[in-house]
């Protein structure tokens, strides 16, 4: 059995959410400055936040690394050097890049690692021989190879490799669409991706009649990776990143305890028990998500791997809301994103471990006024239960 | 400024010489994403165009994952004495040319490599062997410009042809197609989204995945002698998806402009035509609308965030700021639309509805309701 385990990277779009997939477990999360990223309409972090962010996780032992990944103009690249001084300054981990331009900026100015994005499509040894040769430390492959291939990238290049485990898929070459440039006016490589890969398409195929094919074509299902986590431990890969700076608490949560569960479980037992793994998906399925696929993990993606759906944010499982305090005294206060009512199941996710399931028998709002249905964006309380932390993500099944 | 084209019948490289271009692309149907010379075409087009007096170049412009990249690099070799200049997109490709061959080497730059540094870096990096670099369609004739000069090996751009807009290694197509196909049969399609201002998509799936192309090619063709004075090295007039026999209109348009000629070229040219953002590129400007402006405010006396508003009752704020928050603190409230309100604490309470004079960060603080604030509220210390 292979020695080496993988680092779980967790998407943070926001401090909270930093806070909440450290918290859950990840080793490492990927962040994103207010310029530089491809997230342009994501909270993103002040310069505060970034170094608040920084010290609340090497305070736990998790590490962050800083997305400097748009294709920058020389416009854009005047403003990076200022930039790159604070992340120097406030000690980030990494930095995450995919274009040749600021590989130099960053390299001439600091000795933060250099962690080359998936936007930059690393395919192959020979291009992550040429990024090493470049001053990076860690290629982001490209989510078209398989875990075997990133494998023999890492042994052959000598050079850190992180993969993309879950989360949604650009359909094309990462770094190679530019629908949005084009037909939108907003440049996808610089944070602008209008998703236009989502959209449903007539397809006019050269067919006698009339008809033309309606298809969401474009469309990848998700990517999920858990049962060939084996896979990637046995090929040492570096890190296993999940996509998603835009997703949601419950998101960077559940992702966060899953995967870092699961790979505990193995570097423990060795092996995964059917019925664990049956759980862990049970979990995963619990946030919103397209169908799943492996997509490229084990062999070259294919039909099956396109969604072909219109998109939709039903899910059966929802979040209720955050816990912002619990202590005897003052009981489980919640801050409430969906409403709930007095006698609904709900379950708490703890930091570590299985969900406890509480019925909500007894709902005050914050002045001990009953409650019978709960509102969303206002504060609520539970009798204290043992275990119940701050930050704990509280989701319920959302009634048919 | 040159002319420079690619080759899909021996008739073309005639026609290549007759209009007295010095050199052609061949694409390789393993290494070219358009290209359909097998191994044995690809030797007797380029012994043709040697004859023609031709400089061959070798296009690789496949982006290969590493089993496939591993096997195919090798078909090179035979190949090597049979053109003059290896041309790649992948830096991995352009890495196994640097170093498994003598070849003058071209870069085609074209995706993003939208700035000096980086674009003098892949120069810099195969050292004395960049033959010619392909500038992107996204640049701005100012920077185009700018590079020229500054560069110092040749730059290329597209002067005419599709513009490719997306690329996956996924077989996109097929799934919707009714009939069984070949490993080498070509699909196309025309595509069109209602949730797109734009129809008229062109397809193709072939057996390096599929790509969608913009509804108009790009033309700069009545820019060329522009090009030329801004120093251009290469003008690539792409083909293959129309008529090959327009290259003598081109050439003599780009030799001669002629405003009728032209009119009269693009009647005749199957696709409408766009010159891109050649003129400008402003692919940023809606970037502050996509933002969220509340959420670029807290840098500064940043205190926290109205968890509660409860009307005549109490705001429910949590403290995010290490410095906590006092009951003499005065405090800026700014509304997620903007307006600014102002409030000098006068009731300080915890979650267990205890009267304090202080809360720590990272705990929620009750104070007296403000009129006029809401949830999602940012809340500032008036003082520094």
């Amino acid at each position: 059995m292979s020695h080496f385990f993988p680092e779980v990277l967790a998407p943070a779009g926001s401090l909270d959410k930093l806070k909440v997939a450290v918290l859950y477990g990840a080793n490492a999360v990927y962040v994103g400055g207010q310029k530089f990223g491809l997230r342009t309409a994501a909270d993103n972090f002040t310069l505060d936040e970034l170094r608040e962010g920084v010290n609340f996780a090497h305070d736990r032992g998790a590490q962050v690394y800083v997305v400097l990944n748009s294709f920058l103009h020389d416009k854009d690249l005047s403003e990076l050097p200022d930039f790159v001084n604070f992340l120097n300054e406030i000690k980030v981990d990494a930095v995450i890049v995919s274009d040749l331009g600021v590989v130099k900026t960053v390299s001439s100015l600091s000795s933060i690692p250099i962690h080359i994005s998936t936007q930059a499509s690393t395919l192959n040894v020979e291009a992550a021989k040429l990024w090493k040769s470049m001053g990076a430390t860690r290629v982001v492959v490209g989510r078209e190879l398989s875990v075997k291939e990133a494998g023999k990238i890492k042994r052959e290049a000598n050079i850190e490799v992180e993969m993309f485990i879950h989360g949604s898929m650009c359909m094309a070459y990462s770094g190679h669409c530019v629908i949005s440039n084009f037909t939108q006016g907003r440049d996808s490589n610089r944070g602008g991706c209008a998703h236009s890969c989502r959209f449903e398409y007539s397809l006019d195929m050269g067919l006698d009649t009339e008809e033309k094919k309606k298809a969401f074509f474009m469309s990848s299902k998700d990517l999920e990776g858990l049962r060939i986590l084996p896979e990637f431990i046995n090929e040492g890969i570096d890190s296993l990143k999940i996509e998603g700076r835009m997703k949601s608490h419950l998101y960077a949560g559940t992702m966060s305890k899953v995967y870092t569960e699961a790979l505990a479980y193995y570097r423990e037992h060795g092996n995964f028990l059917s019925d664990d793994l049956l759980y862990w998906e049970s979990e995963l399925k619990k946030v919103s998500h397209r169908a799943y696929t492996n997509a490229s993990l084990v062999e070259a993606a294919g039909t099956d791997s396109i969604f072909n759906e219109r998109e939709n944010t039903e899910t059966e499982w929802q979040m209720a809301g955050t816990v912002i305090e619990a202590s005897p005294k003052s009981g489980i206060v919640i801050e409430v994103r969906n409403a709930f009512n007095q006698g609904d199941e709900l379950e708490i996710l703890p930091f570590k471990g299985q969900a406890i399931t509480i019925v909500a028998r007894e709902i005050t709002d914050i002045m001990m006024k009953p409650v019978a249905r709960t509102r969303p964006s206002t504060l609520i309380k539970l009798p204290y239960q043992n275990g119940v932390e701050s930050l704990h993500l509280i989701r319920q099944k959302v009634k048919v | 400024m040159k002319l420079t084209t690619f080759a899909q019948s021996l008739n073309d490289l005639n026609l290549i010489k007759d209009q007295g271009l010095q050199e052609v692309i061949l694409g390789h149907q393993d290494f070219s994403r358009f290209g359909k010379l097998k191994t044995e075409d690809f030797f007797e087009f380029s012994k043709r165009a040697k004859e023609l007096g031709l400089k061959v170049i070798f296009e690789w412009d496949i982006l290969m994952t590493e089993n496939t990249f591993a096997k195919l690099a090798l078909e090179i070799v035979p190949l090597l004495d049979s053109f003059d200049s290896l041309r790649v997109q992948d830096p991995g490709a352009l890495e196994w040319g640097l170093k498994n061959t003598t070849k003058p080497l071209q870069f085609i730059a074209e995706n993003g490599n939208h700035n000096l540094p980086g674009l003098q870096g892949w120069i810099d990096h195969v050292q004395g062997r960049m033959e010619r670099i392909a500038l992107s369609i996204e640049l701005p004739k100012i920077k185009i410009e700018e590079y020229c000069k500054i560069l110092k090996v040749p730059c290329e751009l597209l002067g005419l042809g599709r513009i490719l807009l997306f690329y996956t290694p996924r077989q996109l197509l097929s799934p919707l197609s009714e009939d069984k196909l070949s490993f080498n049969q070509e699909i196309s399609a025309i595509g069109e989204s209602e949730e797109s201002p734009h129809k008229g998509f062109p397809i193709i799936e072939n057996r390096h995945g599929t790509f969608m192309f913009h509804i108009k090619d790009f033309c700069l063709v009545d820019f060329a002698n522009e090009l030329k004075s801004l120093g251009l090295g290469f003008f690539r007039i792409d083909l293959r998806f129309s008529a090959f026999d327009q290259l003598k209109e081109i050439k003599a348009l780009t030799e001669d402009f002629n405003e009728d000629s032209f009119i009269e070229f693009k009647e005749k040219y199957p696709q409408d035509l766009m010159r891109g953002f050649y003129l400008v590129n402003k692919t940023d400007v809606l970037f502050p609308k996509l933002k969220n402006h509340r959420l670029q405010s807290r840098e500064g006396n940043y205190l926290g965030e109205v968890l509660e508003a409860e009307k005549g009752s109490h705001l429910a704020i949590f403290v995010k700021n290490f410095k906590g928050l006092r009951k003499s603190d005065k405090l800026k409230i700014v509304h997620p639309k903007g307006e600014v309100f102002e409030a000098l604490i006068y009731s300080l309470r915890n979650l267990s509805l205890e009267e304090v004079d202080y809360i720590e960060p990272q705990k929620t603080a009750l104070i007296q309701f403000v009129g006029g604030v809401w949830v999602k509220s940012h809340v500032f210390y008036q003082h520094p």
